[in-house]
């Protein structure tokens, strides 16, 4: 039961991470119709941003934190102006491939930098408690943990605040619905799309230091615990923002309880999963939704004409 | 009649492989040449140029099935993942870690071609069930499957980290591993594998421009267009995008055997996600859907860098006067050329030899 517990808690804060990046993923998709496979680019690079500024220029941790994200923010913002800007109107893969190139090109400078030795975010919680982690009755529970999952739940409802009250939440709600009949009302759609970018560019850089945080440092594999918030949005639908976060609850959830009870099913039923194989669950268990379900579990059916 | 090359006086001259006899002439001088640079080429660049061969068929393959069906697939490297292992597994040689069983490359060439179209085949399926992005989604996740795979199955793949040989040479029972003796002449492994590579890249090359005149390439041409206005026009969807998807997947399986029989070995950490994008990469900067433009994406891939290294060693900075390794700076640039191409040249460097031809068809009239 502990055991159940435990994974289930850090399954719910690993969820609660990739659906920073996963909600990223849907705003960028819903205002601009890019699926943007730079998104788990973005996440490394906030989480380098924020170790440059925190360990090798020394600035304090948090004000490292916050010219990171904010850093990070402007370059969605500066990627979606020079790259992206050009290519509204192209055919939607043509456009997600030009993303993918954005991601190679942010990686590699990335990856040059990070080197050999993986990258500490010189944040403070390994030091709290028992190197980071706080026990009550049995379960072992990582302030960095604790602090995703609240800072997650904040950032979602200021975000659905927004989206409900704020005068360019509206906007951008107006734009995923209808660039031209937003920009018909005197919506500035540029503008909007810059502000998606920039948005998640936040949301990513938050997730990435979430990543990255404490013990488990930046390396230059960290992306691949970023690009697991795709199965997410795939699971959720690619366009709904409800079903970006449920998503990414089952792909933390699957990638806990894989973890901890991998070894018991394998024995239990003789058969071998293999190492690793609570990084494929994810893309396993997209898999099969979309088998059943094309557009995820949330997703609006396109209706299509000839 | 032949004073005017551009009047075809039957469809089935205008649809004919070679359509006038300057392309007919081109391609022979090229195949001729292409043959003579084999016998004066150092092994550096026959090893490179045989990977551009190689390469250009892997990107054919995908060029197939995205380019010409309209059907992404973000997992072309997997494909050519188990064409090399099946070849691995056929030709190689048994050891304690891993299985093999030594057979001849007339055996172990189609058949790698086939297993991987055989996978292909069976996941077909799916591809038509989904379309556009959430294909390409799914197709990612193929990427990863295929990896644990190639990670967990060590008596096929030798683990990660570790490896295994490829193939051995072996045709028509001829050991050709040291080179092949004719006379006092002797051919080496090199030249044979580029000859091999070369005879094979022009038939696979010669069966896409078939493809495409076909009846089944139209059907392709079509779905891409539109899959619906297809459905409705009688094109059976199921049959020809599960078609498309394993007709590439052999032209990758193909690619995948011989391309590790040149490298002599394999990693299974090969085929991961930057692999298979590496792909699409040279099908779009070659230009998407046609014929030439993966082997002008290919030689310009495998070449570019070569050039890039040439540079550098050239040069008289060392490695630490520089920020980034040549891998990297290829990295940057690749990357770069993604994203250039999309914007400014969305048919990739077969838009550009268009233009030029055309250009210097009319020249010095600009019009």
């Amino acid at each position: 039961m502990n055991i159940f517990l435990q994974a289930t808690f850090e399954g719910l804060s690993l969820g609660a991470v990739y659906s920073l990046v996963a909600i990223g993923f849907v705003l960028i998709f819903r205002a601009t119709d890019v699926l943007s496979f730079a998104q788990p680019a973005m996440v490394v690079v906030g989480a380098g941003f924020i170790s440059y500024f925190a360990t090798q220029l020394g600035i304090p941790f948090i004000f490292a934190f916050i010219i990171g994200i904010i850093l990070t923010g402007l370059l969605g913002f500066i990627l979606e102006r020079t790259f992206l800007r050009p290519m509204v109107g192209e055919p939607v893969f043509s456009v997600a491939v030009l993303t993918i190139g954005i991601d190679i090109l942010l990686r590699v400078i990335l990856d040059n930098w990070i080197g050999i030795n993986p990258k500490y975010m010189g944040d403070p919680f390994p030091s709290y408690g028992n190197f980071g982690s706080l026990n009550i009755g049995g379960l072992t529970i990582k302030y960095l943990e604790v602090t995703a999952l609240i800072t997650s739940l904040i950032l979602i409802s200021i975000l659905s605040v927004f989206f409900k009250r704020s005068k360019y939440g509206v906007a951008m709600r107006a734009t995923s619905l209808d660039q031209e009949a937003a920009l018909a009302q005197g919506i500035n759609v540029g503008r909007v799309f810059g502000l998606v970018w920039f948005i998640a560019g936040l949301l990513a850089a938050f997730a990435g230091f979430f990543i990255t945080g404490g013990f488990n440092t930046l390396t230059n594999t960290s992306f691949i615990s970023a690009l697991r918030a795709l199965p997410a949005v795939v699971i959720g639908g690619l366009d709904s923002i409800t079903g970006a976060i449920i998503g990414s609850l089952i792909i933390g959830l699957t990638q806990a309880y894989v973890g901890y009870y991998q070894f018991d099913i394998e024995s239990a039923y003789n058969i071998k999963l293999g190492n690793g194989f609570s990084i494929v669950a994810p893309y396993l268990i997209m898999f099969v939704i979309l088998l059943v379900k094309p557009h995820g579990l949330f997703g609006t059916e396109e209706v299509e004409r000839v | 009649m032949s004073k005017r090359p551009d009047l075809f006086t039957s469809y089935q001259k205008e649809i004919s492989i070679f359509p006038n006899n300057t392309q007919k002439f081109w391609f022979i001088t090229l195949l001729i040449a292409s043959i003579y640079v084999c016998f004066i080429a150092s092994d550096y660049w026959l090893i490179l140029l045989t990977n551009a061969l190689l390469v250009s068929i892997a990107a054919w393959g995908l060029n197939i099935v995205s380019g010409l069906a309209g059907q992404i697939n973000l997992a072309h490297g997997v494909f050519v993942g188990i064409g090399t292992y099946t070849s691995a597994v056929l030709g190689g040689v048994a050891t304690r870690s891993v299985i093999g069983f030594e057979l001849d490359l007339i055996i172990w060439l189609p058949l790698s071609g086939i297993a991987a179209a055989l996978i292909g085949l069976i996941i077909s399926p799916i591809a038509v069930r989904l379309k556009g992005l959430n294909l390409g989604l799914v197709t990612l996740a193929f990427v990863f499957i295929g990896a644990h795979f190639f990670n967990n199955m060590t008596f096929v793949t030798g683990g990660s980290g570790l490896g295994r040989k490829a193939a051995k040479l072996n045709i028509f029972g001829i050991d050709l591993n040291s080179g092949y003796q004719i006379g006092d002449f002797l051919i080496q492994k090199n030249q044979i594998l580029y000859l091999i590579s070369l005879l094979v890249a022009v038939l696979l090359g010669l069966g896409v421009k078939n493809l495409v005149r076909s009846k089944t390439g139209r059907a392709f041409a079509a779905i891409r267009d539109r899959d619906i206005a297809a459905e409705a026009l009688g094109i059976n969807l199921f049959k020809f995008k599960a078609s498309a998807l394993a007709i590439s997947c052999f032209y990758g399986g193909v690619a995948g055997a011989l391309l590790t029989t040149t490298f002599g070995g394999v990693e299974p950490g090969t085929f991961n996600l930057l692999y298979s994008i590496l792909f699409i990469a040279i099908v779009i900067i070659g230009g998407a859907g046609t014929v030439l433009g993966p082997l002008f994406g290919a030689f310009f891939y495998v070449l570019f860098p070569a050039i890039i290294q040439y540079v550098v060693l050239s040069s008289n900075l060392s490695e630490q006067d520089l920020l980034i390794t040549p891998q990297q700076i290829e990295r940057i640039i690749f990357g770069l050329f993604i994203i250039l191409f999309l914007i400014f040249e969305p048919r990739g460097l077969w838009g550009i030899w268009f233009r030029l031809r055309n250009y210097f068809k009319a020249w010095p009239f600009s019009y």
